[in-house]
């Protein structure tokens, strides 16, 4: 099979906007799974140390546990928050 | 309208929208040997109750009830089913036909697909989940969800790079970037709208927060959360992935209100928030979990029980109509309550907040048809012309309706409107009856 793709890119324009959510959501990523690789933290300790929202980093974070690249700890002392771990 | 004679005998019936109420209509229709066309306009039929938890009273796993059926619906050989398509300019054609325009869009994946998602996996782009309601990403190819029916990816054109990946990597060959949207003329005998119900934008009330504040949610997406396939690893605070361990739930959230232009009650809120409740505690068996309220409506069959039980679980219930609510540093929300009994305004933190929003009509119908419109009841669902002798009948001859397009319902009532609507459609087509 030919390459399709190929045929669409001469007729659309990609936007501005999903240029910039790609980028976004790679520069997060990559913050993310760089955070973890000292060891498991909860979505606090990951929103403190990369100064990243809370809301931003969980969104991400499980939006990468989705597709695999996150795994889930335990839970903390105060049974609150969850650890997450680089996947294996 | 230029159309094609030979397709007269293609179809029977035409059945528009693919939830609960379509599928049972049309699976009836077949079984009694009607050829149907069954009409989607989203990735996978299902509708709503394909992504819902567990169903009250009886608290039985919504999606293994749905998805037998909805297999059995795909499998039968007298159902054909277009999804991502949608009907429009529907024609009265002499006494008896009807013609319509059927509109494929492209999903730019081919039924060669075999759902193995690497074009997924290896898609660079994330945007927002539509069928988690905004709570994780997905990507711009995808399988929309895995209980999907097809089971076939679909490429999120507007949100495309055009890198070529999915292409690249799919061993099926099935990605296709030429496809491009098909039209075609259909000739039925009968009609039946299904096209079901919108859920209340609760961002309209600037009052709560919501759209702004991350630790309320929606009835919709707190079903998400209590699937086995959510979106998070538990029930857990967008804000900040807490574990909550005080819930809050706020009733009739744009229904009975008759400056949102929705005066009625949705009829499924109060029965749906006292089931998340149940399956909360069962979830997080420390959290503390309230429903405020302004009347509990446990009219059916087993639903006044249900709430007992819910009541006898320690779910708490206060007869409180919400004012405002307002947002602590650390995410907590104060709700700002007038206690109906005693008519004292009060407050209440918890650590997230549910809204019950309200079912409202889907005025996608209106749009249907080209010349003679199809009427609509005072709260814009579509008019039942003899509500108490033939629920299903509408204003137009041999178009009939079934499941939520006439109203807010449950699903054992969406189920027996489609008997009722494809009982019609059937002596209909017999020559009895309109
Ligand atoms: C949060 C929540 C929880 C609930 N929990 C329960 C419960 O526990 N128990 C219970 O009995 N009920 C529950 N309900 C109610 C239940 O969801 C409905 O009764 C049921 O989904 C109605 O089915 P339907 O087929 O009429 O509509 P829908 O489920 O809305 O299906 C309509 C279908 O038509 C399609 N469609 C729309 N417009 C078009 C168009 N123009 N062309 C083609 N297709 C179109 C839609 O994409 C959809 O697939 C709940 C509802 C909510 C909101
Ligand atoms: S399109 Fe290809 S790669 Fe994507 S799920 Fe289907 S078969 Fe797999
Ligand atoms: S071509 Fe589009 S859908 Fe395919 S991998 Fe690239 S961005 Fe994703």
């Amino acid at each position: 099979m030919g390459k399709t793709v190929d045929i669409i890119k001469e007729k659309r324009v990609v936007s501005q906007e999903v240029k910039d959510k790609i980028k976004s959501f790679n520069k997060i990523k990559k913050e993310i799974l760089k955070c973890l690789e000292a060891g498991q933290k909860t979505i606090p300790q990951i929103s403190a140390e990369l100064n990243l929202p809370a809301e931003t980093v969980t969104y991400n974070l499980m939006t990468l546990l989705k597709y695999n690249q996150i795994a889930v700890g335990e839970i903390d002392d105060m049974d609150e928050y969850y650890y997450y771990n680089l996947k294996q | 309208m230029a159309y094609n004679y030979s397709n007269i005998n293609d179809y029977d019936v035409l059945v528009i929208g693919g939830g609960i109420a379509g599928i049972e209509a049309a699976l009836n229709l077949a079984y009694q040997g009607y050829k149907v066309i069954l009409v989607e306009k989203d990735l996978s039929i299902g509708g709503k109750m394909i992504h819902l938890s567990k169903v009250f009273p009886t608290l039985d796993c919504a999606a293994c009830i749905t998805t037998p059926k909805v297999s059995e619906t795909a499998r039968h050989p007298n159902i054909k089913i277009y999804t991502y398509s949608e009907i429009k300019d529907i024609e009265k054609l002499g006494e008896r036909y009807f013609t319509a325009t059927l509109v494929q869009k492209p999903r730019y994946v081919t039924d060669a697909c075999t759902g193995c998602q690497l074009c997924e996996e290896k898609c660079p782009v994330v945007v927002e989940d539509e069928y988690q309601w905004g709570l994780v990403g997905r990507k711009a190819a995808y399988i929309p969800f895995s209980i999907a029916n097809p089971r076939i990816a679909a490429i999120d054109i507007e949100n495309c790079t055009f890198c070529g990946l999915c292409e690249k990597v799919c061993a099926a060959g099935a990605i296709d970037f030429t496809q491009e949207e098909k039209r075609s003329t259909i000739v039925v005998k009968s009609i039946i709208i299904a096209t079901g119900f919108n859920l209340f934008q609760s961002e309209r009330l600037s009052y709560y927060g919501a759209g702004k504040f991350k630790n309320l949610l929606t009835s919709m997406q707190m079903e998400r959360q209590l699937v086995p396939t959510r979106p998070y690893n538990n029930v857990l605070r967008p804000k900040d992935g807490k574990v909550p361990d005080r819930i809050a739930y706020v009733l009739c959230v744009g229904s009975r209100d008759k400056s949102l232009g929705n005066p009625i009650c949705s009829q499924v809120c109060c029965m749906y928030s006292i089931k998340q409740a149940q399956l909360l505690m069962g979830a997080l068996p420390m959290a503390d979990v309230t429903i405020y309220y302004i009347d509990i409506r446990a009219f059916g069959k087993g639903f006044d029980e249900f709430y007992k039980q819910g009541v006898g679980m320690g779910v708490n219930f206060v007869k409180g109509k919400i004012a405002n609510i307002s947002e602590k540093e650390n995410g907590d929300l104060i709700l700002r309550y007038e206690d109906i009994d005693s008519g004292v305004l009060k407050e209440a933190t918890h650590d997230l907040v549910v809204l019950s929003v309200g079912i409202l009509t889907n005025p996608d119908f209106e749009k249907l048809f080209k010349t003679t419109p199809l009427l609509k009841d005072d709260y814009g669902y579509v008019r039942q012309v003899s509500e108490l002798l033939s629920p299903s009948k509408t204003s137009i001859d041999g178009v009939f309706v079934a499941g939520t397009a006439s109203g807010p319902m449950d699903i054992p009532d969406s189920i027996l409107s489609a008997g009722a609507a494809s009982t019609e459609a059937s002596v209909y087509m017999k020559g009895g009856a309109s």
